[in-house]
């Protein structure tokens, strides 16, 4: 018996070695013509989940479509700290020449690599440390949460808001801070609370974290994970209002609830990255979207909005675009009671990765 | 039987074994690739490229080394305990306490040269992971608590710990309340060798390889270890402290894990961050099991495990399948290995 | 305001703690007949993804449930082989049933991420849910909750007071002997792992169908090792893990409640806490192997063929 198996096994080693080794010497190029630019883009999640991924997936779908002749090298569920470097050398050594690792945290691993290949370009979204060849790019997306904030502030029966955000990284907080401000020009009544799950995805977690705000009487819901579906199924189910983030076809989820979201359309945003690539005309920058950019889109308005809401939200959102407001404009304290920003001074666009604190009013702890 | 009659006997019976687990091996590949075939992708293809990606290329290679430096530690810290029959499932929690050590050296020595803070970091990654162990060691050493059941347990305790010292006490204020420690002084990180990531940790698992096998086939201390796994009683009777091989072999076997720990922490991350390790812990543990505690067993597995494990990402760039697949192809392995040793018990 | 507090943690930890409940059952029939499974994550996570598979497939969550739990058991059948038949290294074994489910589920759910369901929804009890405080504390769940302690004593009695039971444990505790009195441990052994299966499909299934509703790679996120430390905790006994998994459940649920209401505290240092009692558990109230665990658990049934 034992014999047998012995000799079984070597043939077996053999067959499969042999088969292995025949294809892959037949193979043929990887690549049949040679692309003008390719193009590695890394997600920390699936690129179905109707939110964070999904939104920068379509967005390389959009510059694929907009530049033929880009090709793409797309790869998801990569964790952050483990495997995140190793996947970016590999797409460079494949022949990628602009690496977008899209998530927050493969900011170092990004710099890493970025340092040790100095020809290869990359656009990190959410950084907020640049490199010669390493750029930053993201939406102002406080301004947008502060419209979110005036439209939530106005439809809300309880005056009680909350929000299910992963961590309390500091431009997360910045938009949670922005939305309670807005919402607060409209009502002084409101308050809003703040649950960290702790990580990007957990649903089961995020949906514990939904209902327990919900059991606090809090009648809008808010998300900033990285799929917003769970959190907007159960803002609906409990009859609740929700306010959306990343993708526009979360609406579908909430049909009834929904007031609005904050979406990015990243297309044509990464066709100039590869077009500016590809022309040599690629600099390092970071690069502050607002609403006037055509990758930060305000969500339709659902059907328990108030009319006037819309008005006043469009009234701000012109003020907003043409400078004349901010969205953190003094004096503002925080949380603590410690104030933050002077009267007659603003927060800063540039500084929102400092902003650790959650703002008067806000129920939650950022630390 | 002549000597040299019975040396070939034992070249004989090592060459078959090799043959047998090279045959299961390649069963189990058959049968992934019927996987992969159910779902309709092409398997010559999906080898092909996991091969070439990994095997084909100076980098591919050396990611291979740099996923083996983990496992081959774990495996020992699994391995060495299991010589007298403790089951140590710990390995990852003691990797995390190891990384956990060594991150307080780096940020609080961070003036020191390198000369100084790579081998006390090195210290104390192997301290935290072999007194993490020993915890459970003792718990057992006294009877209470089977260590199978207390490793276990203290890996979740380890990651919690872990997240509690990034989300709170040494989250770094520069990283815009992200939870991460701040990063590593230059001196706190392990070199690499000629650019690749492939780093001094590599010294390390070939040491406690070496170590491995020699104290076990020529010191005294193997000699008692195998009494002892032969019959625990009989040897405590004669004399062997059983007590004090319990913590100890804990204590070491944990220290390995620890400081596979530390060389994530070092050498790949440069700070310490949640999801430090995943899952090598667990892998560690496969990889000396199937090796049946042997050294150069463990080598071998563990260069299996990790051309698998890093032939993930081509499928997933090229096959656009997900790259957690390759645990189905970890799994298959193991079953075959499984389903086939115990026959022949 | 206490109330409310309390009210929304209990609420919180019977969610949390259904899933966890029915994977702790489940485990612990596979130990009460001497088998270890550390591989019941990838359990929970082929009948996550089953049962959310079919509940959109079919549009039925009852659908979705029953074929979770057929899912659950016949993988566990795969375990199992390895396991009696074939008298394999439990540890590794269930290390590499997980590692199976979690590459085998993360390709069979790719079409489903971003699907919606209707999924298994609240049944408030018609009369009773409408109690000024209590009603909606203890009487608006889903099916699964509802029937999570009815199955726990179901257990409970099955194993303590059948003669089913009664041979299954004396399977868990001395092999041999039970072989010498005429079972056929074997046997005895696939039938428990089958219901376990069976069980810890359930479990995930109401992770994917009523909790979240939606399908993650992986989003079992370790609760299938939360259950065997929760079986440790509760000494393998049914009754005693209903607390167990309340309480489990509870940690969870307690540092979300906490964030809300804005009271400062590390969820870490909680989450530990479950796992540190259980080691104190077992350290005071002696050895495993002595007191409290099935005394052949791990060991392999060595009897004639």
């Amino acid at each position: 018996m034992r014999k047998k198996g012995s000799y079984f096994g070597w043939k077996l080693m053999a067959m499969v070695a042999g088969f292995a080794l025949a294809f892959a010497f037949t193979l043929p190029e990887a690549s049949a013509q040679q692309a003008k630019l390719k193009v590695g883009i890394l997600h920390i999640g699936s690129i179905a989940d109707a939110g964070y991924n999904q939104a920068h997936a379509e967005g390389v779908q959009v510059m694929k479509k907009n530049l033929p002749d880009v090709e793409l090298i797309e790869i998801e569920n990569v964790p952050e700290a483990a495997d995140a470097e190793r996947v970016m050398e590999t797409m460079i050594k494949q022949g990628a020449k602009l690496i977008i690792p899209a998530s927050f945290g493969y900011l170092d691993p990004a710099l890493r690599v970025a340092k040790k290949y100095p020809d290869v370009k990359f656009e990190h979204p959410g950084g907020y440390k640049l490199a010669p060849n390493l750029g930053t790019y993201w939406a102002s997306t406080p301004e947008a949460f502060y419209l979110m904030g005036i439209a939530a502030g106005r439809t809300t029966k309880t005056n009680k808001m909350g929000y299910v955000v992963a961590l309390p990284i500091s431009f997360f907080l910045a938009n949670i801070n922005a939305f309670h401000l807005g919402a607060r020009s409209v009502n002084h009544k409101v308050e809003t609370r703040v649950v960290f799950t702790g990580t990007f995805l957990d649903p089961p977690k995020e949906a514990t974290a939904a209902n327990a705000l919900l059991d606090q009487g809090v009648d809008v819901l808010g998300v900033i994970v990285d799929s917003p579906i769970t959190v907007v199924q159960i803002a609906e189910k409990r009859a609740a209002y929700s306010v959306g983030y990343h993708y526009l076809g979360v609406q579908k989820f909430a049909p009834k609830g929904w007031i609005s979201g904050i979406a990015f359309t990243w297309g044509e945003l990464y066709t100039r990255f590869a077009k500016q690539v590809m022309d040599g005309t690629w600099k390092s920058e970071n690069k502050l979207g607002s609403l006037a950019s055509d990758y930060l889109t305000i969500a339709p308005f659902g059907p328990a909005v108030p009319a006037e809401a819309i008005k006043l939200v469009n009234d701000k959102k012109q003020d907003f675009i043409s400078g004349r407001a901010h969205a953190f404009p003094g004096p503002i304290k925080d949380n603590k009671g410690v104030e933050r920003v002077k009267a007659g001074e603003v927060w800063p666009m540039t500084l929102l990765g400092k902003m650790d604190w959650l703002v008067e009013g806000v129920i939650g702890q950022p630390k | 039987m002549s000597s040299a009659g019975r040396a070939l006997q034992l070249r004989k019976g090592k060459l078959a074994s090799l043959a047998r687990f090279g045959g299961l091996f390649g069963l189990a590949f058959v049968a992934f690739a019927l996987v992969l075939l159910v779902f309709g992708k092409n398997p010559i293809r999906a080898y092909a490229d996991i091969f070439l990606s990994t095997l084909g290329s100076a980098y591919g290679f050396s990611e291979v080394l740099v996923k083996m430096i983990p496992l081959i530690l774990t495996a020992v810290a699994t391995a060495l305990p299991a010589r007298i029959w403790l089951i140590n499932v710990g390995g990852e929690g003691q990797l995390y306490i190891g990384a956990l050590f060594a991150t307080w050296g780096a940020l609080n020595f961070n003036n020191s040269p390198a000369w100084i803070l790579l081998p006390l970091i090195s210290a104390l990654g192997f301290l935290g992971g072999g007194l993490w162990a020993m915890i459970s060691g003792f718990l057992r050493a006294r009877g209470w608590v089977s260590e199978t059941i207390s490793t276990l347990l203290m890996n979740y305790v380890a990651i919690l710990l872990l997240n509690f010292f990034v989300f709170g006490p040494w989250k770094d204020p520069e990283s815009a309340n992200y939870p991460q420690s701040a990063p590593f002084p230059d001196a706190a990180i392990l070199p690499g060798f000629f650019g690749m990531r492939v780093h001094l940790g590599a010294v390390y698992a070939l040491v406690s390889l070496i170590l491995f096998y020699l104290v076990l086939s020529r010191t005294r201390w193997g000699l008692e270890m195998r009494a002892i796994g032969v019959n625990a009683e009989a040897a405590r009777r004669n004399g062997i402290p059983l007590a004090r091989y319990i913590m100890a072999l804990m204590f070491i076997g944990g220290g390995w894990a620890g400081l596979a720990g530390m060389c994530e922490v070092s050498a790949i991350h440069g700070q310490l961050r949640p999801g430090l390790s995943p899952g090598y812990g667990y892998v560690g543990f496969l990889i000396s099991w199937m090796a049946g505690g042997n050294a150069v067993g463990i080598l071998a597995a563990a260069f299996l495990l990790a051309v698998i494990t890093a032939g993930g990402d081509i499928l997933q760039m090229a096959h656009r399948i997900p790259g957690s697949v390759v645990n189905i192809l970890m799994a298959l392995i193991l079953f075959f290995v499984l389903a086939r040793k115990a026959k022949g018990r | 305001m206490i109330g409310s507090f309390l009210g929304g943690l209990f609420v919180g930890s019977i969610h949390a703690g259904t899933p966890l409940l029915y994977a702790t059952l489940a485990e612990a029939i596979e130990e009460r007949a001497g088998i270890v499974n550390l591989g019941l994550e990838g359990v929970m996570l082929m009948g996550a993804v089953a049962g959310f598979a079919t509940t959109v497939e079919t549009g039925s969550a009852a659908l979705g449930v029953l074929t979770a739990g057929l899912a659950g058991g016949l993988f566990n059948m795969l375990f199992g082989f390895l396991v009696i038949t074939r008298r394999a290294n439990q540890l590794a074994s269930g290390l590499a049933l997980m590692f199976c489910g979690v590459g085998l589920t993360a390709l069979l759910g790719m079409p489903y991420i971003g699907s919606r369901i209707k999924g298994l929804n609240e049944i408030p009890i018609p009369f009773l849910s409408d109690f000024p405080v209590v009603g909606p504390i203890f009487f608006n769940y889903d099916i699964l909750v509802y029937l999570v302690v009815p199955i726990s004593i179901l257990v409970w009695w099955v194993l303590f007071s059948t003669r089913w039971g009664l041979s299954l444990r004396a399977v868990g505790e001395n092999p041999t002997a039970a072989f010498a009195a005429g079972k056929n441990p074997y046997i005895l052994q696939y039938q428990a792992l089958l219901i376990a299966g069976f069980l810890g499909g359930v479990a995930g299934a109401h992770l994917s169908i009523a909790i979240a509703k939606t399908w993650a790679e992986w989003m079992t996120a370790g609760r299938g090792f939360i259950a065997v430390a929760l079986v440790i905790f509760s000494k393998w006994h049914p009754l005693r893990a209903i607390a167990g998994a309340l309480l489990f459940g509870g940690a969870i649920a307690l540092q979300l409640q906490m964030q809300a209401r804005g009271v400062p505290v590390s969820p870490f240092l909680l989450d530990m806490l479950p796992y540190i009692l259980s080691l104190a558990v077992l350290a005071v109230w002696g050895g495993a192997r002595r007191h409290a665990a099935p005394a052949s658990l791990g060991r392999v049934f060595q009897g004639t063929e």
